[in-house]
């Protein structure tokens, strides 16, 4: 039992880190657009910048999600 | 089946050809806006928005000459000034985005703009429908940028952002921090205490238990500060002007459970009941929060509906042509204002004449012919003619100005209607009180360990959160459910209101009617073919810009006229193959206008006499007639600024009893108001800029899509669709809303009936006391949600 003595003070120390992470991440409009990000993980973010598109690049946010 | 679009989805009409190739495949679409912006899309690379969405996008409206010259105006410095923030090179602006559909446009909007040389930072909400824009003003101007977005199918305006929503934005932070904190913190309370409640420890000794309070305390004391902090305001403002509301009895619940909680673990005697006080404050936030988000949603969507459109004029100095804002005109100063432009300030005509459409101001739609020496006035449209005019009043002291102010006025002075959860809940509070006194007081002689924990009991289970929830969902639900069907609320309450209306006041122009000239009749009496009279009158008129052009815009126009001539307030002329044809009113005519003919108002005549009379009328909504009688249980009224005839006219065609005709804004108002004084609930529906102030006083106003900016600012509900048909469909919800409010109420009231005698009779612990109050919120929640479909 005396290992909650320590464990407990530990898990208080990880809430706050949590909670703090969280404050920041409030103060920092990640909240304001929740339809948005949600999905933004699945689009592709770095189109090729003049080359028209290949088939394979169509693909790759298909391919990313599944890994 | 007929085939879908592929950029909107709706279908081709057969008749329709546009095909361009995306992701590989050759896709139709419905006309040739959506193929442009389908073409735009590909050729910048962005095609794996097809990809991407969720739903369709919006129908691209056809590419308009005008719009890169109206976005020009957006490059003016003055303008710029109250929008964008500047730092050096780099400016700053806020835009409303209409057209996003789901989260792939926000991606396309913002890999779209990526490519202009001069952007730096574009971030798309796509909830709030909005962009934050941070651009080099060296390379780029604000038009181009504008334009760019037009380009894929969307609409960005700068936008006036209310007043309120900074500090609702705020809020919304605050509230997500407190219920984030509340949230965390009351798990760790509660694996804590769950673990000594059901022993699931083994055998605890009363040092671990000692320290386990002392933890809890520890985890306790920043929800009990931070996260309820709100609670105690809350209740120390409705003490102080002395009224009981629900945060009154929150907040002597949540001190006694924490002092004695706090005396209990420093004495090592005695009960604690932290984890309640957590999933208390935690619960109790989340409905809060949920309250909060709809109404911060509603303040966004309608902020998004107030798009900036300055208006320009164009400023003779000497010999200059100088285009300024409306605004900064000074009295004295002369303007120049062409056919078809918006007379920009009130002024006097001192060159030139022309025949100006005031229907903005006065409802009344037909063209008032003005001379030299003639007052206009700002709003007014010029169809014809071109005027030098001189500034009366600046801006500031227009008419239109004045509307806008009596509008202010009657928002002010608006009836409110307390909502009934409100007023109960006052009583319900101070009963909650006296009893737990009371309670306290019979305890303490019967057993004085548990009085305490009684009186808590009793506070949290009768916490009238059931009740202050029973409304507010129900409204949000009924809420979310009229904006799928393209019907924006901007005040939640005015839904509680319609359910009581039963006095309904309708403009003409434009919301009953389409505020423009339709061909209804044709009387020729030579027996010959309409076509032939259409065609005719089609030629000459092809030349004018009167609205009564407009309405022979529909016909070809096969012959050639020579010498046209347009003669104001009259009709117009010209020569077809040698003979003279005149068009217009029966003053114009040279011949006796036939009786047969005495209904029409527009006639035709060649050089042998009267060819044939036509009827112009405004053109009544489609659904109007269908409206008017599903509306027979209330009181309507027809309330319009154009003359009686006419007025009298539409009502009878309508089947509406009672109508007014040549009502000023403030008649209107006048009407309204001696309505309201006779305890009728008034629901105005109305678009012009003379409506505004009646839409501010009227107890809920409804305003169309197509509206002026003074009515949308001023309406609570827009159908974005200007469909009328909506008004049952809100009529509808409206009612079905007050059920689900007096369900809601009835259960909340029941529940607490029920437990307070088993809180009194302590037979209830804190912690059962806590979970019974989630579980009746739960069940008003979910009661609500039944709105939804």
């Amino acid at each position: 039992m005396s290992s909650i003595y320590v464990l407990i003070p530990l898990a208080i120390l990880l809430v706050s880190i949590a909670i703090g992470v969280f404050f920041w991440a409030v103060k920092s409009n990640q909240f304001e657009d929740l339809e948005r990000h949600g999905s933004s993980i699945l689009f592709d973010d770095d189109l090729p910048k003049k080359t028209p598109k290949t088939q394979s690049q169509k693909q790759s946010p298909l391919n990313k999600s599944d890994e | 089946m007929p085939a879908k679009c592929f950029h909107c989805g709706l279908n081709i009409p057969p008749q329709f050809n546009f095909h361009t190739n995306v992701l590989g495949n050759r896709q139709s679409f419905c006309c040739p806006g959506c193929c442009a912006v389908a073409d735009a899309i590909v050729n910048n690379g962005l095609e794996d928005y097809y990809h991407y969405r969720s739903e369709f996008a919006d129908k691209a409206s056809e590419n308009e000459d005008g719009l890169l010259q109206k976005l020009k105006i957006f490059d003016d410095d003055s303008i710029l000034q109250e929008f964008v923030e500047s730092h050096d090179d780099a400016s700053e602006i806020q835009l409303t985005i209409s057209g996003i559909n789901c989260a792939a446009c926000g991606w396309l909007i913002e890999k779209q703009l990526a490519k202009l040389a001069g952007i730096i930072k574009v971030g798309v909400n796509v909830s709030s429908r909005r962009a934050s824009l941070t651009w080099n003003n060296k390379q780029l101007k604000l038009s181009q940028i504008l334009s760019h977005i037009e380009k894929i199918g969307y609409h960005a305006k700068p936008f006036q952002p209310e007043q309120h929503e900074a500090a609702f934005r705020q809020e919304n932070k605050a509230f997500l921090k407190r219920l984030g904190l509340a949230g965390i913190m009351t798990m760790q309370v509660m694996m804590l205490n769950i673990g000594v409640f059901f022993d699931l420890f083994g055998h605890i000794d009363a040092q671990t238990k000692q320290y386990f309070n002392w933890i809890s305390l520890l985890l306790t004391t920043p929800v009990m500060l931070y996260s309820a902090s709100e609670f105690y305001i809350s209740a120390m403002r409705g003490l102080r002007s002395r009224t009981f509301n629900m945060d009154v009895p929150i907040t002597v619940a949540l001190g006694i459970t924490y002092i004695s909680g706090v005396f209990a673990t420093a004495q090592n005697t005695g009960q604690t009941y932290f984890e309640s006080l957590c999933m208390f404050v935690f619960l109790l936030l989340i409905s809060r929060y949920l309250e909060h988000s709809a109404r911060y949603k509603a303040a966004q969507a309608s902020a998004n509906m107030l798009e900036y459109m300055p208006t320009t004029a164009t400023l003779i100095d000497g010999e200059l042509l100088l285009p300024v804002l409306a605004k900064s005109l000074k009295v004295e100063q002369l303007v120049l204002v062409k056919a078809g432009e918006l007379v920009p300030v009130d002024g006097i005509i001192i060159q030139g004449q022309g025949q100006l459409d005031q229907a903005m101001l006065t409802g009344e739609f037909d063209l008032i012919s003005k001379f030299t020496g003639d007052k206009v006035l700002a709003g007014s449209l010029n169809q014809l003619g071109t005027l030098t005019i001189k500034v009366t009043a600046s801006l500031q002291h227009s008419t239109l100005h004045q509307i806008s102010k009596l509008q202010t006025q009657a928002m002010s002075t608006k009836p409110r209607i307390a909502s009934l959860a409100d007023q109960f809940s006052q009583y319900f509070v101070v009963a909650v009180l006296l009893i737990a006194c009371i309670s306290y007081v019979v305890w303490l002689q019967i057993d004085p360990s548990e009085a305490l924990w009684v009186m808590v009991a009793i506070l949290i289970a009768t916490c009238p959160c059931a009740l202050g929830l029973a409304t507010p969902s129900a409204l949000s639900c009924a809420i979310a459910n009229l904006n799928s069907k393209g019907v924006l609320l901007k005040r939640g309450d005015a839904l509680e209101q319609i359910a009581l209306v039963d006095w309904i006041g309708l403009d003409k122009t434009g919301t009953l009617t389409e505020g423009k000239f339709t061909l209804t009749q044709c009387i020729n009496p030579r027996n010959q073919p309409d076509i032939h009279f259409f065609e005719l009158a089609a030629s000459i008129e092809q030349y004018s810009s009167h609205p009564i052009a407009r309405a022979f815009n529909q016909y070809e126009s096969p012959h050639t006229v020579t010498n046209f001539q347009s003669e104001m307030g009259k009709g117009v002329s010209g020569y077809i193959e040698g003979a003279l044809y005149k068009l217009g009113a029966a003053t114009f005519m040279d011949f006796q206008v036939p009786k047969s003919m005495q209904t029409c108002n527009v006639f035709l005549q060649s050089d042998c006499g009267i060819l044939c009379g036509f009827l112009l009328t405004d053109k009544l909504r489609p659904q109007g007639t269908a409206l008017i009688k599903s509306l027979k249980p209330y009181s309507v009224n027809l309330i319009s600024g154009d003359i009686a005839p006419i007025v009298e006219s539409v009502a009878k065609q309508l089947g509406i009893n009672n109508w007014l005709a040549e009502q000023s804004p403030q008649d209107k108002l006048h009407t309204i108001k001696q309505a309201q004084a006779k305890h009728h609930v008034v629901l105005m529906v109305g678009d012009g800029i003379n409506d505004g102030p009646v839409l501010a006083q009227a107890d809920v106003s409804i305003t169309l899509g197509a509206g002026s900016d003074l009515a949308k600012s001023s309406a609570d509900i827009v159908l974005l669709d200007n469909e009328l048909a909506k008004l049952q469909i809100i009529f509808m919800i409206a009612a079905r809303c007050k059920t689900k409010i007096k369900q809601n109420i009835g259960w909340a009231i029941g529940y607490n009936v029920l437990i307070l005698p088993l809180a009194v009779m302590g037979l209830l612990s804190p912690w059962m006391a806590v979970i019974g109050m989630s579980v009746s919120s739960l069940i008003v929640v979910v009661n609500s949600t039944r709105l939804l479909k």
